[in-house]
């Protein structure tokens, strides 16, 4: 029985190898395609959408809006994959309770968080804030139409009619730098877990 | 999108669990895993991100195994 076991535990070893390779490729792979575009389209919204409240708006930065906060929610989605394969990776390796990987861990914990909690509510508030005000409204002609409407409900109509154009961008403009803020933030501790990960302080299982 | 991910998550569990049984090969159960536990998430993600399901046929979702085929039978 000892010896059955001894040579099963020695001919396993080439499998968990590969098996361990192959999850950290997965792992890698899955972080490079869910990720990136996170960042790239998570950073681009902010630009977009002032392009989009600008005084002539831009009449295509609406609908490109709507697809970089799509981008930005079915690869957060996609990016679950992350983490679920780095734990398989790092229990196959046997590095799961490592201090660079347990920090790593927490930074990506915060990272999802803010995302799910900061950054995909803000862009989800700011395309809808954005498609109620354009959508009655043709184009810069008509946008007195929506806070004049708004106004009468408010009892005041003729004397805000005037200023009225600028009412619906400035709540949402003061919105803007905050969710690009948030978006730094996700992209900084992204940056942080991609160094620790290679640098790996403390590491013994080489470079 | 659920379709796929409840498939792979029976699907994968089926494979766990026969590998448990018989083979009990440490590849498999280390690949597989992972697999499962993404399916599974994804289907959670899934059931709640999507519209016009009802609570019961959401929360079926966190059923382990077949949660995701649960919510393809509660959906209309």
């Amino acid at each position: 029985m000892w010896h059955f076991s001894h040579c099963r535990a020695a001919r396993k070893a080439p499998t968990v190898v590969a098996v361990t390779k192959l999850l950290l490729a997965v792992h890698v792979l899955a972080a490079i395609i869910a990720i990136g575009p996170i960042t790239v389209a998570a950073s681009m919204f902010p630009a977009v959408m002032r392009r989009a409240l600008a005084d002539p708006p831009d009449p295509q930065a609406a609908s490109w809006a709507r697809l970089l906060h799509r981008i930005c929610r079915v690869y957060a989605a996609v990016g679950v994959a992350v983490p679920v394969f780095g734990i398989a990776t790092a229990s196959s390796l046997g590095v799961l309770t490592d201090a660079w990987l347990l920090t790593s861990m927490a930074l990506t914990a915060a990272a999802a968080l803010l995302l799910i909690l900061a950054v995909l509510p803000r862009q989800q508030a700011l395309t809808e804030a954005l498609a109620e005000s354009t959508t009655p409204a043709g184009v810069t002609a008509a946008g007195s139409t929506t806070p004049a409407g708004a106004a009468t409900r408010a009892g005041s109509a003729a004397p805000v009619e005037t200023t009225a154009p600028a009412a619906p961008g400035a709540p949402l403009g003061r919105a803007i730098p905050r969710l690009a803020m948030f978006t730094g933030l996700f992209n900084l501790l992204w940056a942080i877990v991609t160094v620790l990960m290679i640098v790996r302080p403390g590491s013994t299982t080489g470079a | 999108m659920l379709r796929i991910a409840a498939a792979v998550e029976a699907l994968s569990l089926l494979v766990l669990l026969t590998n448990l049984a018989t083979v009990h090969l440490d590849g498999v159960a280390s690949l597989t895993g992972p697999i499962h536990g993404c399916a599974y998430l994804f289907v959670i993600i899934a059931a709640f991100r999507l519209p016009g399901l009802s609570r019961a046929a959401r929360l079926s979702s966190l059923v382990p195994g077949i949660g995701g085929l649960l919510v393809l039978r509660g959906s209309p």
